[in-house]
């Protein structure tokens, strides 16, 4: 092929590729401007995967805290609590606060878009089928010793005796209790996490739920486990052998 | 066509411009000039005359002014008819013109171009480089979107340096002590005044002398520069072996120019325009601002050196570039012009491409800044909470909600600030790990006051567990032979 010829070929080319991007040019700012005010966003899914993901889960599961998606948990969590939650964050536990009037960053609109979006995205109103679940919040007070025996009844088989840890972990770990709040330990009891095998409190036992009362006791149990110097480092090493620590 | 003769004679009657661009145009070059490594200043020329056209284009709509300049982008962008496309034109024919500058500058260097007695087209053309790059930065600041108004900031603190005079400067600079709406409306004037006026005239002197001077004739290796003979030799080679630049030699230049417009436009219409990012807020701090592509090197140059270097390198290095540019063409004035000769300038290019290219591809992930929302944004990877204590998991949430993950990486997600920890176990015993935490070190800062016992125990649980499977993590010898689980060790 000569030179000429190339040439020709190569300008032809050129020009079919400009034309080809003149009907709807790729280059085109879409509408709005290319990088929205942050106190504007009002996408569910922008502002759920850039501030609870972390901790949730992309798909409102497999993230270290407990699952947003599942929908047992939105049964009986209402739109308040997660409203309330994720403005003032728990004090004392890894959930922040993210509303700007408690120093987070997002506005209370905001806020409200996630609230109802991971209700309208996961809750399944038949998801209990007519099941009366214990309260979310504790209506009564708790018995920690009668609370050692539901403990037993409902949770040994897998958490072992005094909850020191079986076929699933330890829940009696000082620094573990410290960092979970009495309603987050309720919360679990209550709607357990699914991904992890740990069953609702209908599932504990087979054919036997746990009643409200039974919740709120055995809540007091875990609650009166707690340390009271949490997060001592060497909590089995033997001082004698040990050396001065 | 008769017309068009008619008045071209009566112009010329009274201009008696016509035989002088005759001449110019048909001077004789040497033969070996005509070549495609020859049309790279001319590129520049074509590709600064399409900014003149798009900038006065985009100037009719643009407000100068603090308040309105991002939203008269915005009406640019989506309310004026191609609005977007001569944005685009004028954004991608900045990165172009750069670009060719540098190129036609590597050639000129590789082609010995620089020397007798060709010394003042060399600085003039060092001079329109720097002017090139204000036009760059001042365009830049122009577009007033979160990266111009950061941008600006970081160049107005680089020229706050300047020892007696750095505030004066800067207050020259913005036009007050602040960015504010007095600052837009200098770099305005900069941008559409002083500095193009300024390349008007370097491009004039630079043009008058490739025309007096002639163009470079092709180094062949053994030809040596020297000044008591070089323009009489010049003149025998366009004298024997010359051909006119019109036509012979500029149709190559034409036709890479075109080919150049044609880039220009398809990255426009490809790419589009640049921006504008996020509103000028200094409030909005989600943000992550960073200057254009060929101010990237220089970007991550800044974030590099040690504070402690900052003044020094920032007054002393533009001074010993410059200079050094500047002097190059007295200090090498003479002897060898091909590239094939004189290895050390061919490794000096190689050096400073590798160089820029490399802190250019670092700006462009910016490794040493944290990634402010991966605490928030990116999960911790689903392997490394399988089968976790509930202990652990806490830890794991400690990690996201202290921000760890903004600095460490975790299967390749989060920053690069820190060292990855998908193998930390590895490396650090129980020990190690609780006072890295507590007390930082290494760049880390200490976390020991922002963190309870508790959470540290549990955080320290969970990076215990960051270890490929069957590896054992590291463990403290002295701990483990005193709690009997480990013979001693024997010594002969």
């Amino acid at each position: 092929m000569s030179l000429l010829r190339q040439v020709a070929l190569g300008v032809a080319g050129l020009v079919v590729l400009g034309l080809s991007g003149c009907a709807n040019p790729p280059g085109k700012p879409g509408p709005g401007p290319e990088v929205v005010n942050p106190d504007s966003i009002a996408d569910f899914a922008v502002l759920y995967k850039a501030n609870c993901a972390g901790c949730h889960g992309f798909d409102g599961k497999g993230g270290a805290a407990i699952a947003l998606g599942d929908p047992v948990y939105l049964a009986v969590a209402d739109d308040a609590v997660l409203r309330r939650v994720a403005t003032e964050g728990v004090p004392g536990t890894s959930m922040p606060a993210f509303a700007k009037s408690k120093g987070g960053m997002l506005t209370e609109k905001q806020v409200e878009i996630i609230a109802h979006g991971i209700r309208e995205k996961w809750a399944k109103p038949d998801v209990l089928r007519g099941a009366d679940p214990p309260p979310y919040a504790a209506t009564t007070a708790g018995n920690s010793s009668r609370g050692a025996d539901v403990y037993t009844i409902f949770c040994a088989s897998c958490h072992g005796i005094a909850g020191k840890g079986g076929k699933a972990s330890s829940i009696v770990n000082g620094s573990f209790l410290a960092l979970m709040s009495d309603q987050e330990l309720r919360t679990i009891v209550i709607v357990g996490r699914p991904e992890l095998g740990a069953p609702d409190w209908r599932g504990n036992v087979p054919g036997k739920s746990m009643s409200a009362q039974d919740v709120s006791d055995v809540v007091a149990w875990l609650a009166s486990q707690r340390a009271q110097f949490p997060g001592e480092p060497y909590p089995q090493t033997d001082k004698s052998t040990g050396g001065t620590r | 066509m008769r017309l068009i003769e008619t008045i071209g004679k009566w112009l010329d009657a009274r201009l008696q411009i016509g035989e002088t661009i005759r001449e110019t145009a048909e001077h004789s070059v040497p033969r070996d000039t005509a070549s495609w490594f020859y049309v790279f200043g001319s590129a520049a020329l074509v590709v600064f005359m399409l900014q003149i056209a798009t900038g006065i284009m985009l100037a009719l709509i643009y407000v100068p002014s603090a308040g309105q300049a991002w939203n008269s982008l915005q009406i640019l962008n989506h309310s004026i008819t191609l609005g977007w496309f001569i944005r685009g034109l004028h954004g991608w024919g900045s990165d172009f013109m750069v670009a060719i500058v540098l190129i036609h500058m590597v050639q000129v260097f590789l082609f010995g171009a620089y020397k007798y007695p060709r010394e003042l087209t060399w600085m003039v053309g060092v001079l329109l480089l720097l002017v090139t790059l204000g036009m760059a930065f001042t365009g830049q600041v122009l577009r007033f979107d979160q990266d111009a108004y950061w941008g600006l900031g970081i160049g107005v603190s680089i020229a706050s340096h300047v020892p007696l005079m750095g505030s004066w400067i800067v207050s020259l600079m913005l036009g007050g002590p602040i960015i504010a709406g007095a600052t837009l409306t200098r770099f305005f004037a900069l941008h559409v005044f002083v500095i193009p006026g300024l390349l008007i005239g370097f491009v004039a002197v630079h043009l008058l002398m490739v025309i007096k001077l002639g163009i470079n004739e092709w180094p062949m290796p053994g030809r040596i520069v020297r000044k008591a003979t070089y323009v009489k030799e010049y003149h025998e080679l366009t004298k024997k072996d010359g051909i006119p630049f019109v036509p012979a030699a500029v149709w190559k230049d034409m036709f890479f120019s075109g080919a150049i417009l044609l880039a220009v436009a398809a990255c426009a219409i490809y790419f589009g325009p640049f921006g504008p990012s996020g509103q000028p807020d200094p409030t909005i701090i989600q943000t992550a601002p960073r200057p254009d592509f060929f101010f990237l090197w220089l970007y991550a140059v800044l974030s590099f050196l040690p504070p402690s270097m900052e003044t020094p390198a920032m007054l002393i290095g533009p001074v010993v570039v410059i200079g050094g540019l500047l002097l190059l063409p007295f200090i090498f004035g003479e002897g060898e012009k091909s590239w094939k000769r004189r290895p050390i300038a061919v490794l000096t290019i190689l050096l400073v491409a590798v160089a820029l290219g490399t802190l250019t591809h670092l700006a462009t992930y910016t490794p040493w800044s944290p990634v402010m929302d991966a605490w928030s944004s990116l999960p911790i990877p689903a392997e490394y909470l399988h089968n976790r204590s509930a202990l652990e998991r806490q830890g794991a949430l400690v990690f996201q909600v202290k921000q760890c993950h903004n600095c460490h990486s975790l299967d390749h997600e989060g920053g690069k600030r820190g060292p990855a920890l998908d193998a930390v176990a590895l490396q650090l015993t129980d020990d190690q790990l609780i006072r890295q935490v507590i007390q930082g070190g290494g760049n880390m800062p200490a976390y020991g006051k922002n963190l309870s016992p508790a959470e540290t125990t549990a955080l320290v649980s969970f990076l215990k567990t960051l270890h490929p499977e069957g590896r054992p993590p590291a463990r403290d010898a002295a701990l483990a032979h005193a709690a009997g689980s480990v013979a001693p060790a024997t010594h002969p």
